[in-house]
């Protein structure tokens, strides 16, 4: 009698503890993983933009979205508009708060039929998910702050520093898990600085596992001594400036003289 | 092949800015302008932030401007006390210009005031020097009825005190008269943004009545100076300067500047007036579309012209 109720009691414990796990999300069989196989793009005189690869392992089956960005920032920008329903000038600054100087987000499938939008705006996943996320001084109505926002994605975009595209990962079955791969272009207008991926693995429209890498882009040799000292020793990069334009003026006006060129 | 820039944060095909370089200087060497009005909007244009691009504009110019007033120089085209108390007029007009430019800023339609101020210069110094030099070479009686009618001006710009002879460009004028001038001139440029080339040109040649020949030497030294200075000022204060940019445009420009004064002495005065009326013309009516046409883009990195 004693030994039957303790293996009820265990019973209902095991019941318990397989309830409660049920509420929350599966843990994956296979552990996402990620990895930047270019995480050190060295900026030299010649570098005319790269390329990141990020590839790893997932559970089977999952959508995946790869987000790359930069540290989140203060953007200062300046609006045209039209004055006096003729011209088209400069009107004013727009200010973004909390936004990314770089985005780039790539999915298995279009987010909005992967995600739901809570699980957008709390991953900051999708144009949308950012246009909720950045604060817009001066302070606009919902419509001009759609308005400017669309904007911003086209100068950005333009730039080649903001880019959404669905469809573009490499999806293989391997091992019972699922390896993925995708291979972006770096431009060359991304300055310098820490960027950060990160993998979403999402099932039944929620994000169940997020994993992590780093990509670390920095100047190197002459071209980071010159940003260096025109940054911190303006005056001395000043001088050399102007010597170097006097002495090459003086020198190609001496050059076409002895050649004639001037007479 | 492509080259970094350290400054401006991008890579650019080397030879775009050497092609760019060679059509200013060549600019500069024939008209004696800096050219900035139409090479710091190129190099927006090819993504160079508007901050870097107008420093470095700067920067370049210098170069420029000396190989060009070096080759002025040698055959005697340089009128060195003419060019200094220009320079002094514009070194107080760019004081004043960029205190008017805050005041313009505080009361909100700085923008309205420099685009229309930029619009309506270009377009009435322009059309002047075309309509006129197109007269003049035409007949030469209308030249004559000029002088008449300018006769009261000169009257008057003989009556002020401190009268003195400027040798190369054989005009004696109150030494009033060019400080007054370039500060006009500064004043302007500086709520423009640009160097002053256009408007000193004109200036020298219709009110300081200076040969065409030595205008176009005395004004590259001129923008010598001027640039010298903001090219220090922006690396020090802006750290906008970017050196690698520079060295490629003045690749180009220092050889353009040669070549321009090659041309130049082959071409009469009224020729060259009439090329540098229908270029800033042709500025003109560029701005007038750009101010006129919905943008693609209705935001930019702030800075620039």
């Amino acid at each position: 009698m004693r030994y039957q109720k303790s293996i009820t009691s265990v019973a209902i414990i095991v019941l318990i503890i397989l309830f409660l796990l049920s509420l929350f999300p599966k843990k994956s069989t296979a552990q996402l993983t990620a990895r930047a196989n270019h995480d050190h793009i060295q900026i030299d005189f010649f570098y005319h933009g790269s390329t990141v690869g990020v590839s790893g392992i997932s559970d089977p089956g999952v959508d995946l979205v790869i987000k790359l960005t930069s540290a989140e920032g203060r953007q200062l920008l300046q609006k045209k508009g039209e004055v006096a329903g003729l011209l088209w000038m400069n009107v004013g600054e727009l200010e973004l708060e909390h936004t990314p100087g770089v985005y780039f987000l790539h999915s298995t499938k279009s987010i909005e039929d992967i995600l739901s939008r809570d699980e957008m705006d709390k991953y900051g996943i999708g144009y949308q998910a950012l246009k909720r996320h950045i604060e817009m001084t001066p302070a606009v109505s919902e419509e001009e702050k759609t308005k400017w926002f669309n904007e911003f994605i086209k100068f950005k975009e333009s730039l080649n520093l903001y880019d959404v595209s669905s469809g573009k990962i490499s999806l293989r079955e391997k091992n019972g898990g699922q390896d993925y791969y995708i291979l972006t272009e770096w431009p060359h207008q991304a300055p310098p600085g820490k960027y950060l991926v990160t993998v979403y693995a999402i099932k039944d429209k929620k994000v169940i596992e997020t994993a992590t890498a780093d990509v670390l882009v920095e100047q190197t040799g002459m071209v980071k001594t010159f940003a260096d000292m025109a940054k911190n020793k303006g005056a001395l990069y000043g001088i050399i400036s102007i010597a170097a334009a006097l002495g090459a003026g003086f020198s190609v006006g001496m050059i076409f003289r002895k050649s004639g060129g001037a007479h | 092949m492509y080259l970094y820039l350290p400054v401006a944060l991008t890579s650019i095909a080397i030879f775009l800015p050497i092609g760019l370089g060679l059509l200013v200087g060549l600019l500069s060497g024939l008209f004696g302008v800096g050219g900035g009005f139409l090479l710091t909007p190129l190099l927006i244009m090819f993504g160079i932030p508007p901050t870097v691009a107008a420093a470095t504009d700067s920067n370049q110019i210098v170069a420029a401007s000396t190989s060009g007033t070096y080759a002025h120089w040698k055959v005697g085209n340089v009128d060195f006390k003419m060019g200094l108390y220009l320079l002094v007029g514009g070194f107080l007009g760019g004081l004043i210009g960029v205190q008017a430019i805050k005041i313009l800023k505080a009361m909100g339609n700085a923008d309205f005031v420099i685009k229309i101020t930029y619009v309506l210069m270009l377009g009435i110094v322009g059309g002047y020097m075309f309509v006129e030099s197109l007269s003049s070479m035409r007949k030469k009686k209308v030249e004559e009825v000029k002088v008449k009618k300018e006769s009261k001006i000169e009257a008057f710009l003989k009556s002020l005190p401190f009268q003195t002879h400027f040798e190369k460009s054989g005009v004696t004028h109150s030494i009033t008269v060019p400080i007054f001038l370039g500060c006009l001139v500064g004043i302007l440029a500086a709520i423009m943004g640009v160097g002053g080339g256009f408007l000193m040109v004109p200036v020298m040649f219709y009110v300081l009545r200076m040969p065409m020949h030595v205008i176009v030497g005395t004004s590259l030294f001129q923008i010598l100076f001027t640039c010298i200075e903001v090219t220090f000022l922006q690396s020090y204060t802006n750290h906008t300067v970017d050196f690698t940019l520079a060295v490629l445009l003045l690749i180009g420009s220092t050889i353009g500047a040669q070549i321009g004064t090659v041309f130049g002495r082959k071409l009469k005065g009224e020729q060259l007036k009439i090329l540098l009326a229908a270029i800033v013309l042709v500025v003109t009516v560029k701005m007038i579309f750009e101010l006129t046409m919905a943008p693609s883009l209705l935001l930019s990195l702030k800075g620039g012209h």
